[in-house]
């Protein structure tokens, strides 16, 4: 059997410990899948596989047990999936055509989850549609609110929705839910003062559960919807750390910008000798410094006037 | 607009007279109909408003002692004779001392709980040929609890008055022990017709009535007073209403008969 | 007799009005409800028939038109008070039947029981409705089981329909804005019934209230007070004072609502709660709402609106609430 796993592993299969089979991996940005398509992986899983799936870490499918004689036939079948998720194709019927940058995660968010402060998936979806296909290996996660169900923070980026609470003091009855709830819960940015609810905009976390909280409706939501940009966290076997605060307020069409100059970053100062010519972001990061990092991300990336970016960042 | 009923007037006080550390009587200027049991809503701006119920009541003053537990009463305290409070009121039905006449009255209260009722019996100290025969049984906490001493004093050369203390002190040589204990005793020769007051904390309350009905006094014959969240003094904010009942309205003085219904 | 205009006559008409009235609506606040990405229906005001939400329950009730939620009383210098500057511009309001039996509970509060509300009155004196019909039934409204689907008491009856408003005028004092227009028949519609019933036991009495029912509530309820605020029969509030921070000597006092399920709202001074208990909160709600208004002005105050049933985020329904009470009280408690 002459396999080119290069192209093989590009290809979104994978080499496994048993020999002559593989293992397609299915990407769904967002985490969120018509159900339909299941019936597409079952499918393959039953005729090519070994009947199993396995649901990955990313929120994907790994199709496993497939005899590397079938890619071609796996690659047809998969076509619907690939079609139906919106994923960006060389050719059709050829498969995925990059590994190296992962599906695009993300929890629930506000389809479903009350805390949830944007629509998830939809986000995920635009960012997935903004970087694929592309080798370099990056990481990224979508999460509602700060609970950070997805864990955001072990990834190279890590985006965190927020909103901007805005109070109507009129309609405040001082039950003091809100701040009872922020200082037993959260972070204590609420105070009552003369009867109504002092916000700390320097402590206040745009978590929204003020608002989810309040029986009069004085919280609601900013009409903007805001993120927490966090960057550069990481798993794996060498200097593994949660990602740190990069932009705090920060919006939609800034973090695209941002992840795609990241791209474009990666391109210049990739490590060309690196094992297999692969280097993760975070390590490029640690090698060219911040400073630079921050350099090449920021360009062209006109901020909102609420955003707040870190001058420094210390990973630990 | 004068018929306002939330604007408050002015008020100066006259006297101040501490009883304890927390306890004040405050002798506010007022000229009006006042009857025992009614209360006020006296209230320092900024702070705001406390319902108190008057002590004492005179040509040009009424009495409102005032226990120092919380925002409004913490200020108040902080003030001198000169002086000007906001007042609203009085406010709720107070006690209709004409029920009492030409029968036997006792009178029972717990702590501050005497400052309502206190001015029923002035009533009958100053017009004791109006009462078949009145006893106050009053009890304390401790020594240093003891409200009106100068009251006390006067009452007990006038009519039966007992007073007593949930514990005693060095040096204190007056009586111990729940008012329970004494209200086992007082002579009563009409139990049919003896009218009781009794007003203090809920579990004095409590076992002052048990005891009460034990001794045979009938329910219609005894009278409470409720301290409740009085708010607005006139029936609208609600913060006071037991069942169908609005406190600042149709009390704070109830028969026991329609007491014993009322659930919080 | 009615008639029929178009929604641009119609607005016309609406700002000849607004010389004379403020006039309140339920209208939708885009993105303004609690979860991310949905939207609210509450009061405001409004200058055209689009902006009338007439599709959805309002979330807050209209009693935020009447009884504002945050009302200065009176300012204060050290040793005045000085009342507020009155608005005497008249208010019309767009509201369902149920709501105007609502009003009317609230009349009986503020304006019957004891002394008149001056500030209630003032606001009250100056209010008419505008009625908007129910085509059916919303979601948790037992109407029909009040005897509050069906109203006389309002000025104008308006109705949408596309680019056309059909509207009957009660009230003569509105006739002279309504001069152009096609004659046409224009009857409210009311809705008959509820998928809701709502059985008030005839024979109850305060036995109820010793209940071991009220201790389901005592762990589900969580005392948010979300079913009072949406309450167009709640009427209870708060006072408060403020101080203005630039000149502390000065201040306002005010009152705000208040709710019967929040911690507070029974404590005394010195932190002596009468009614702590959440089960005892919600008894006390329940029995005020059909049996303690009831027996004290002899009309029950739950309207049948079904906005407690909506609010409430542990889906504790007031409505499954007296049938499990009419229950008991068959079966003997």
């Amino acid at each position: 059997m002459d396999i080119n796993t290069k192209k093989l592993k590009k290809n979104a299969f994978r080499v496994t410990k048993e020999r002559g089979k593989t293992a397609i991996r299915v990407r769904v940005p967002g985490g969120h899948i018509e159900a339909k398509h299941l019936l597409i992986l079952k499918n393959i899983a039953e005729k090519y596989g070994n009947g199993t799936l396995h649901i990955t870490t990313r929120q994907g499918f790994e199709i496993p047990g497939i005899s590397m004689e079938y890619i071609d036939d796996v690659n047809k079948e998969i076509q619907p999936v690939i079609e139906g998720l919106n994923i960006n194709q060389v050719d059709p019927n050829t498969g995925y055509p990059a590994s190296g940058t992962r599906n695009v995660a993300a929890c629930v968010g506000n389809n479903v989850c009350p805390f949830g402060n944007y629509n998830t998936t939809d986000f995920a979806k635009r960012i997935e549609d903004a970087i694929f296909p592309n080798d370099y290996h990056v990481k990224i996660a979508l999460t509602g609110c700060p609970n950070d169900c997805i864990k955001s923070r072990m990834h190279d980026f890590g985006i965190i929705g927020m909103t901007e609470p805005q109070y109507d003091p009129y309609r405040c009855i001082a039950c003091e839910a809100c701040v009872d709830n922020c200082r037993d819960r959260i972070v204590g940015a609420l105070s009552i003062e003369n009867n109504k609810v002092v916000r700390n905009e320097d402590k206040c976390i745009g978590c929204g559960e003020c608002i989810l909280k309040c029986p009069m409706s004085a919280w609601t939501r900013s009409e903007e919807k805001y993120y927490k940009l966090v960057i550069m966290g990481r798993t794996g076997k060498k200097n593994p750390r949660l990602a740190r605060e990069f932009i705090t307020w920060v919006d939609e069409e800034s973090i695209i910008k941002i992840i795609l100059n990241t791209y474009r970053y990666v391109d210049k100062y990739i490590d060309k000798d690196a094992p297999g010519g692969k280097e993760h972001v975070g390590y490029i990061v640690d090698r060219t410094g911040f400073q630079e990092f921050k350099k090449w991300v920021l360009k062209d990336v006109e901020l909102g006037p609420k955003a707040i970016v870190e001058e420094n960042i210390y990973w630990y | 607009m004068n018929n306002n009923v939330y604007l408050p007037f002015k008020s100066k006080i006259l006297d101040i007279k501490p009883h304890t550390d927390i306890d004040y009587t405050f002798r506010m200027e007022f000229e009006g109909d006042v009857k025992p049991g009614q209360f006020f809503e006296i209230s320092i701006p900024k702070y705001g408003e406390a319902p108190i119920s008057v002590s004492e009541i005179g040509e040009n003053y009424v009495d409102l002692t005032i226990r120092k537990v919380g925002k409004v009463t913490d200020v108040i305290h902080t003030f001198f004779p000169g002086q000007n409070l906001f007042m609203r009121g009085p406010y709720g039905n107070g006690f209709d001392v004409d029920l009492f006449k030409e029968k036997e009255l006792i009178v029972a209260a717990g702590g501050t709980g005497l400052a309502p009722v206190k001015a029923v019996v002035d009533y009958f100290v100053d017009n004791k040929d109006e009462v078949k025969d009145i006893t106050v049984v009053c009890g304390f906490k401790s020594p240093s609890d003891i409200l009106f001493r100068d009251d006390f004093k006067k009452w007990k050369d006038e009519i039966k008055t007992i007073l007593t203390v949930d514990n005693g002190e060095e040096g204190y040589t007056g009586n111990v022990g729940l008012i329970t204990e004494y209200i086992k005793n007082i002579k009563i020769e009409n139990i049919e017709e003896a009218n009781v007051i009794v007003v203090g904390p809920p579990m004095m309350l409590k076992f002052t009535l048990q005891e009460l009905l034990n001794r045979g006094i009938k329910e219609e014959n005894i009278w409470v007073s409720y301290e409740r969240k009085m708010c607005c003094g006139i029936g609208k904010c609600g913060h006071c209403k037991i069942n169908d009942t609005y406190v600042c309205l149709d009390g704070p003085v109830f028969n026991y008969t329609k007491a014993m219904k009322l659930i919080d | 007799m009615g008639i029929s205009l178009s929604n641009k006559e119609f607005n016309n008409i609406l700002d000849e009005l607004k010389k004379e009235y403020k006039i309140y609506a339920p209208k939708l606040f885009k993105g303004k409800g609690r979860f991310s990405d949905t939207d609210l229906v509450r009061y405001d005001e409004i200058s055209s028939i689009e902006e009338i939400e007439f599709g959805k329950k309002s979330y807050y009730s209209p009693k935020e038109v009447l009884l504002p939620i945050t009302q200065t009383l009176f300012y204060f210098t050290e040793d005045k008070v000085i009342e507020p500057e009155i608005d005497h511009k008249k208010t019309l309001v767009f509201l369902r039947s149920c709501d105007i039996h609502a009003v009317k509970r609230l009349d009986e509060i503020y304006l019957e029981n004891g002394v008149e509300d001056p500030y209630y009155k003032r606001r009250r004196e100056k209010m008419k409705f505008i009625l908007m019909e129910c085509e059916k039934s919303f979601e948790n409204c037992f109407c029909a089981s009040m005897g509050t689907n069906e109203t006389d008491d309002y000025s104008l009856f308006v109705k949408s329909e596309g680019d056309r408003v059909f509207l009957d005028i009660k009230d003569k004092e509105f006739s002279s804005y309504f001069d152009t227009g096609v004659e046409t028949e224009v009857f409210p519609n009311f809705v008959k019934e509820n998928k809701i019933e709502v059985n008030i036991p005839e024979n109850l009495d305060i036995d109820i209230f010793k209940s071991l029912m009220w201790k389901e509530y005592t762990s589900r309820c969580i005392g948010c007070g979300r079913c009072n605020t949406v309450c167009g029969t709640c009427s209870c509030f708060s006072m408060q004072d403020i101080f203005y921070k630039d000149n502390e000597r000065t201040g306002e006092r005010r009152r705000v609502w208040a709710s019967c399920q929040i911690d507070g709202y029974s404590e005394v001074a010195g932190g002596f709660d009468f009614r702590s208990d959440q089960g005892d909160r919600m008894r006390f709600k329940v029995m005020h709402k059909i049996y303690d208004f009831n027996k004290r002005f002899g009309y029950q105050m739950c309207v049948g609106c079904g906005r407690c049933d909506d609010a409430c985020p542990e889906y504790i329904s007031f409505s499954n609430c007296v049938n499990k009470l009419n229950e008991k009280v068959k079966e003997g408690k």
